[in-house]
């Protein structure tokens, strides 16, 4: 499953908080205030204490101590000094092959290559001595011959590593008098737009292709000057990771296609945030103007998802502006849905849930915020009604989830990077695959993680192969007996399934079993959710799934942000009164007899819980459109339109059950394990956001047009 | 192509037009103060016996000429013996770098960590001038595969891969033919020659790039990835092909083992000046009345080799206009320091220049020395890889200048430009190509300048007669 | 301490802050006062000061609020929040020469076309305040004493990544790189 598979792409360091998610969202709430300390560093305590071989070195007359096989780049950064490269990046591996990081190293007759070269000890390194900085002079002097001066019209100006570099190190003037190399602009898709004549080939690009996104679609043709960057036969770059080359791209040759033209870097406000296309929870930086959200960009963090990020969390923040409900809408006698002031609408929901007499029952949707979650849970409680659910299905047999890391990714900080084995299930790890080990920075760590990650075994496509597993029948099973460190990850959308709740039975029993085998304190399995409210909504005491509610037939439904239709007008009564509070015009409005218009993540300051159950919170960059406002503030004066004291109350925390055996329920071995989204072209809508998403649309499109393209291959 | 990066002495500092001017005059060759002359080596002495293909080059001819003559032997006296020998001869590497090939094979013997080692044979012989290994593998097959046989004990490979140029048709046909024969005999392959030693010999055709050559991108070439080079470190002793330790060593170097073993490191040492010792083939081409190949003793005059074996300048030694000693590489020598020059490592690095390859580009004074050393640029800007920048850009900024030079399309302060600029490409790049193709224009410039500046005058003044 | 240098090249009232604690449970301030009847005070700081005038200061035990003083309506004091962090580094850039500072930045209010010009508008004062401080604590001691609910934003951490070139070309590694 893509989506699954990006979002568990930067779990690899994932950690659990220590503290109780639900009292971070509940502080949160009740204090209108940033949580202070939601942002979780990293442990340090399992680190192993090794022995102090290190060799001093010195930058800059600065004596530095650094491990031995340090390069001389990340030396010179321990002691504060910031070499200059193009092609060198933290994540990638080392290519070498821009010569901008040229540095003198005393005794050496030649400028060494700081990004490739290991220092020895006793090394004094010249960062700043006249031959650095007439290599680095000369460098830049050739990488700018052949770059066009159009920085003018160009999207990279003002944030371009070229530009940064040129003022810093390069001279003032040109003495190329010739004429410039020309370069023919690839098609890349709708995503990457590029101007290969910028290119300063540092292969950042192909490197990140082939060692993170695991498409082995770019590379280079030519040689010389001549050399060009590309798909050899034009085709799209079908990654869902695509977009990170626009970042990557130290100068204006792959830019951004949906952003093109469309702002100056410092025109831009910045405000950090959270991505709530996945679980995930990926760290974003929200760029806006006046208003509108322009672009969003990934912003570091080593547990989550380090600098990357999705296509969909990156490009359908067009989707933020069209269909949006902008003001409030009640039915009229007509059974038209018209536009009204704020008071009528709450007015006429309040009275609806008032005369409901307690029928009342809420649906909560895949970016529902814990704010708003732990708001209608009160006042649908306070009301007398039993049920709050979410769209997203768990199993509720067994302890259900009662248990928290019954519904979490469990492994910690060792995650996938630790992992000797991993084992997915009903999950799609081909996009998984190659971050993971790629960016394990102990090569020792790989064995296991690399056959399985790299060169992935597929065990089956039926439940049975589950069953198998369990019995110990399977072929891999030795292999998974023998793991020392492995992980399950049971990807959300095999829990849907009618088979579910068995399924996850029996996969509980196989973690169950390998538990004896395993290192004491690891966890064997993970859940991979979907969606981003997922866990909140878990954690406040949601039930997954509504199943209860077709079965309660309430007066009143109320669907925050539910648009998937787990739930239709044709499963309940025909009096029942639904509320849909949400922020596009999607299906659950379509279906509504009042909506209130709420706030999308980039609009409201709200609390989100991947699925790690890190609590991570989302900072306000715009402010709603129209009469739009934010979710758990229309739910708070709905309920004091009821005269409602609405205290939030703090969620008691969920019952420390132990893990019960589970019944011997029999598998149905017919039902299918395939993931629900196989293929690139399901991945790009999945949400109300990304389906109003012009740009999302056309890259359906485009991967559709690939596919049929007789050189695709398959 | 040849690695060069450790002939020249850099020249640093040069970056201002009147000490570029001072350099021009002050080449003067040194010879060593001793009465032993160089030169004229006997027939006996030599080691590439049938040069010339007027033998059977197939092994029956080959055991004529006393090639695998006790070859099993010098494999049981053990590696050991194999290397001292080597060092003793004084052998350097005969691709163009010198290196101490005895000191490059005993980089080979560490103690193993469970990866098999590799012996490569460069053969992908593409440097202008230069066509001294094609005549051993096409006339002289089992020299190298018997070299292979022996270098490869001396550091206990498992295997030798031969990276043979593609455009090397005939040459790899009977370098196939010669190692299949050798198999058959039992002369490779499992026991090779009865030695208790298994030892395999593959031979790889290269697609035709000059950057193949060069040995690191010759090892990614032959992993089946692009020829681009690698830095260093790793260096191949280190991570060589496929990740294992690789040594990868010129034909020449490889084909000269078994004779140095079988005659005594102390013979070849006979030969030639100290550190600079052996006999060597050279290769002269260009302006002269023979161009041949010819096996030859180091440290010989180029004036004498020139004369002895090509048959002199063609109009005359005084016709003589510059020499290009090295292969396309190496910087030219005009005619005054041609006169004292001595074809080996020390003497033309003396005179600013290298043996490199020991490829003799004769240019007599009918040349245009400018074009040709635009021509030599045009061939060092198709064959960059473009890894790196500054051969990518460099290189092809040097043709474009140089091609305007051609015709004087220039300002006379540009010459400075394209000395400056050849010095921001040598030194700065990932392998030995920039520098490579730096030396050419840094000779042109440092001994012809004046013919540079006299064209750009010229067509100032005939634009200047045009517009009158 | 950006903000100290400032204050003190003004020659408004110069303070030292020490905190005693990271939680800045207590913060004891002393303050300058200063003469503004004095004509030649030179911007240089308290060694610019005469003795007399070192000796003018009280000390003023626990926090510090001046909201008090300055005049601030306060809709622009109860109710905003403020966010102390490090610049975000720009993906799109890979120097990191701007973020080695502190800075503050205020929950966002809204902002419109101007029909005008169509530039952004605001009514947001402080929206545009840009405050750089050597270090959190700096800027936590002016939220408070602005009276700005604040929190505090930790920088990533990075942990040590091995980088090693040879790796490409590893035999048994999955680091071995099958392009450039």
């Amino acid at each position: 499953m893509l989506q699954a598979g990006s979002a568990v792409r930067g779990l690899c360091k994932a950690i659990r908080p220590s503290a109780p998610i639900v009292k971070a969202a509940d502080k949160a709430m009740a204090a209108h205030a940033l949580p202070a300390t939601l942002v979780l560093s990293r442990s340090q305590s399992n680190k192993p204490v090794v022995a102090d071989n290190r060799v001093e070195v010195f930058v800059d007359d600065i004596p530095v101590m650094v491990e031995p096989g340090t390069t001389v780049l990340q030396a010179a950064a321990m002691a504060g000094v910031e070499i200059p490269r193009f092609c060198y990046h933290e994540r990638l591996s080392v290519a070498g092959n821009c010569r901008m990081c040229l540095v003198e190293v005393e005794k050496a007759a030649k400028p060494v290559a700081a990004c490739a070269m290991p220092v020895m000890k006793g090394w004094r390194i010249k960062t700043n001595s006249e031959m650095t900085r007439k290599a680095r002079e000369g460098v830049m002097e050739f990488l700018l011959i052949n770059h066009p001066l159009d920085c003018p019209i160009c999207d990279q100006g003002g944030e371009c590593d070229l530009q940064d570099q040129s003022m810093a190190f390069g001279s003032d003037r040109t003495r190329f008098l010739d004429p410039k190399r020309a370069v023919e602009d690839k098609n890349l898709g709708p995503l990457v737009k590029t101007i290969m004549t910028r290119c300063i080939h540092c292969t950042r690009c192909v490197r990140f292709a082939s060692e993170v996104a695991g498409v082995e679609d770019l590379g280079t043709t030519g040689r010389g000057n001549s050399m060009e960057i590309g798909t050899y036969v034009e085709k799209m770059l079908l990654s869902e990771l695509s977009g990170n080359v626009i970042d990557l791209c130290p100068v204006g040759a792959l830019t951004s296609k949906p952003y093109s033209f469309s702002a100056r870097p410092w025109e831009l406000r910045r405000t950090d945030s959270i991505d709530v296309f996945d679980a995930l929870g990926s760290n974003i930086t929200v760029n806006h103007r006046t208003g509108e959200v322009l672009r969003i960009l990934p912003k570091t963090n080593e547990d989550i998802n380090e600098e990357w990020l999705a296509d969909k969390a990156r490009f359908a923040c067009d989707g933020l502006k069209r269909q949006r409900l902008v003001a409030p809408m009640v039915k009229d006698s007509k059974g038209d849905l018209r536009p009204c002031e704020w008071e009528d609408a709450l007015i006429v929901a309040a009275t609806a849930l008032q005369e409901a007499n307690g029928s009342v029952a809420a649906v909560a949707g895949g970016q529902a915020d814990a704010e708003a979650l732990t708001a209608l849970r009160d006042l649908v409680y306070r009301l007398g009604g039993q049920h709050v659910c979410t769209e997203e299905v768990f199993p509720d047999n067994g302890s259900g989830t009662d248990l928290r890391s019954n519904y979490l990714l469990n492994s910690s900080i060792a995650g996938m990077e630790e992992a000797d084995l991993v084992v997915f299930i009903g999950t799609n790890p081909r996009y998984v695959v190659l971050v993971l080990p790629c960016m394990s920075p102990t090569p020792g760590a790989w064995c296991w993680c690399c056959l399985v990650c790299h060169q992935p075994q597929h065990l089956g496509d039926s439940s049975a192969t589950v069953e198998q597993l369990c019995a110990g029948t399977h072929a891999f099973s030795s292999k998974l007996a023998a793991a020392k460190r492995p992980m399950i990850i049971v990807g959300q959308a095999l829990l849907g399934q009618s088979q579910g709740g068995v399924l996850y039975a029996k996969i509980c029993q196989l973690a169950n079993k390998l538990r004896g085998s395993v290192e004491p304190s690891w966890r064997v399995l993970n859940v991979l959710h979907r969606v981003a409210s997922q866990v909140a909504a878990l954690d406040l005491g949601y039930k997954a799934g509504v199943a209860a509610v077709r079965q309660q037939k309430p007066k009143v439904l109320f669907l925050l942000g539910a648009d998937e239709g787990a739930i239709t007008r044709s499963d309940l009564p025909a009096d029942t009164t639904v509320i849909y509070q949400g922020s596009h015009g999607d299906a659950g409005a379509a279906m509504a007899d009042i909506v209130l218009p709420g706030a999308t993540y980039t609009e409201k300051t709200a609390t989100y819980v991947n699925t790690e159950g890190r609590a991570q919170t989302t900072l306000a960059a715009i402010t709603p459109p129209g009469y739009a406002r934010e979710d758990w503030k229309i739910i708070r004066a709905i309920s004091e339109v009821l005269l409602c004291v609405f205290n939030v109350v703090a969620h008691e925390e969920p019952m420390n059950v132990m893990l019960q055996s589970v019944g011997a329920a029999r598998v149905d071995g017919s039902a299918v394990l395939r993931p629900a989204l196989l293929q690139l072209e399901d991945y790009y809508m999945t949400d109300v956001v990304s389906r109003a998403s012009p740009t999302m649309a056309k890259c359906i499109a485009a991967v559709k047009k690939e596919k049929s393209n007789r050189y695709h291959s398959k | 192509m040849t690695t060069l990066s450790r002939i020249l002495p850099s020249a640093r500092g040069l970056l201002h037009k009147v000490s570029v001017n001072n350099v021009a005059v002050t080449a003067v060759a040194v010879r060593h103060n001793t009465t032993k002359t160089y030169g004229n080596l006997s027939d006996e002495d030599r080691i590439f016996t049938n040069l010339y293909g007027r033998h059977e080059w197939r092994l029956k001819g080959a055991l004529a000429r006393g090639d695998w003559y006790k070859t099993k032997e010098i494999l049981l006296k053990g590696v050991d013996w194999i290397l001292n020998e080597v060092k003793t001869s004084g052998l350097r590497g005969r691709g163009g770098a010198g290196f101490p090939t005895g000191m490059k094979w005993s980089f080979m013997n560490k103690p193993s960590d469970g990866r098999p080692k590799y012996l490569v044979v460069n053969a992908d012989e593409g440097e202008p001038g230069t066509c001294k290994d094609r005549e051993i593998m096409r006339h002289d097959p089992h020299k190298l595969v018997e070299g292979c046989l022996v270098a490869g004990r001396a550091m206990g490979a498992r295997a030798a891969y031969i990276y043979i140029r593609g455009e090397f048709y005939n040459e790899a046909s009977n370098m196939q033919v010669a190692i299949n024969e050798a198999y058959k005999a039992g002369l490779i392959g499992k026991n090779a020659c009865g030695s208790g030693y298994d030892f395999d010999v593959f031979m790889h055709r290269g697609a035709g790039a000059y950057i193949c050559g060069e040995e690191t991108a010759l090892i990614e070439s032959l992993e089946g990835k692009q020829g681009k080079p690698r830095l260093k470190p790793p260096f191949p002793a280190d991570v060589g092909v496929f990740g294992c330790p690789t040594t990868v060593a010129n034909v020449e170097t490889v084909a000269v083992a078994p004779t140095i073993c079988r005659r005594g490191g102390a013979w070849f040492a006979s030969f030639g000046r100290t550190r600079n010792s052996g006999t060597k083939l050279f290769n002269i081409s260009g302006h002269v009345n023979n161009p041949c190949t010819v096996e030859e003793e180091m440290s010989v005059p180029l004036r004498e080799l020139i004369e002895r074996h090509a048959g002199g300048i063609v109009g005359g030694w005084d016709n003589l206009l510059a020499v290009i000693p090295g292969g396309s590489s190496t910087p030219l020598i005009p005619k005054n320091v041609c006169e004292e020059a001595i074809m080996d490592f020390d003497g033309l690095v003396a005179v600013q220049s290298g043996l490199g390859t020991a490829a003799l580009i004769v240019m007599n004074k009918q040349t245009d020395v400018i074009k040709a050393i635009a021509r030599l640029m045009e061939f060092y800007k198709h064959e960059s890889c473009g890894q790196c920048t500054p051969c990518r850009e460099g290189v092809g900024w040097m043709y474009k200048i140089l091609t305007r030079f051609v015709k004087g399309d220039a300002q006379p302060d540009e010459i400075d430009a394209l000395w400056e600029v050849s010095k921001q490409v040598e030194g700065h790049t990932i392998c030995a190509l920039g520098d490579g193709a730096a030396w050419p224009a840094q000779g042109l410039i440092r001994h012809f300048r004046p013919v540079i500046e006299q064209r750009i005058a010229d067509r100032d003044a005939a634009k200047a007669a045009a517009a009158n | 301490m950006a903000l100290c240098r400032k204050i003190l090249s003004l020659g408004s009232p110069m303070r030292q802050l020490v905190l005693s604690s990271e939680r800045c449970l207590s913060v004891s301030t002393t303050h300058h006062i200063d003469n503004l009847n004095k004509k030649q005070v030179e911007p240089k700081g308290v060694e610019a000061l005469n003795p007399v005038e070192k000796n003018l200061t009280i000390t003023v035990e626990g926090l510090a609020d001046i909201t008090k003083l300055t005049g601030v309506p306060e809709e622009h004091i109860k109710p905003r929040r403020v966010l102390i962090k490090k610049p975000t580094k720009n993906a799109m850039q890979s120097g990191t020469n701007n973020l080695h500072k502190w800075v503050m930045t205020f929950d966002t209010k809204e902002r419109w076309e101007n029909p005008l010009m169509g530039w952004a508008s605001t009514a947001d004062p402080l929206s545009n305040l840009e405050v750089e401080f050597a270090s959190k604590e700096d800027a936590i001691v002016f939220c408070e004493k602005n009276g700005w609910q604040w929190a505090v934003q930790e920088p990533p951490q990075k942990p040590p990544r091995a980088k090693s070139y040879a790796d490409n070309f590893s035999w048994n590694k999955r680091t071995r790189r099958s392009t450039k």
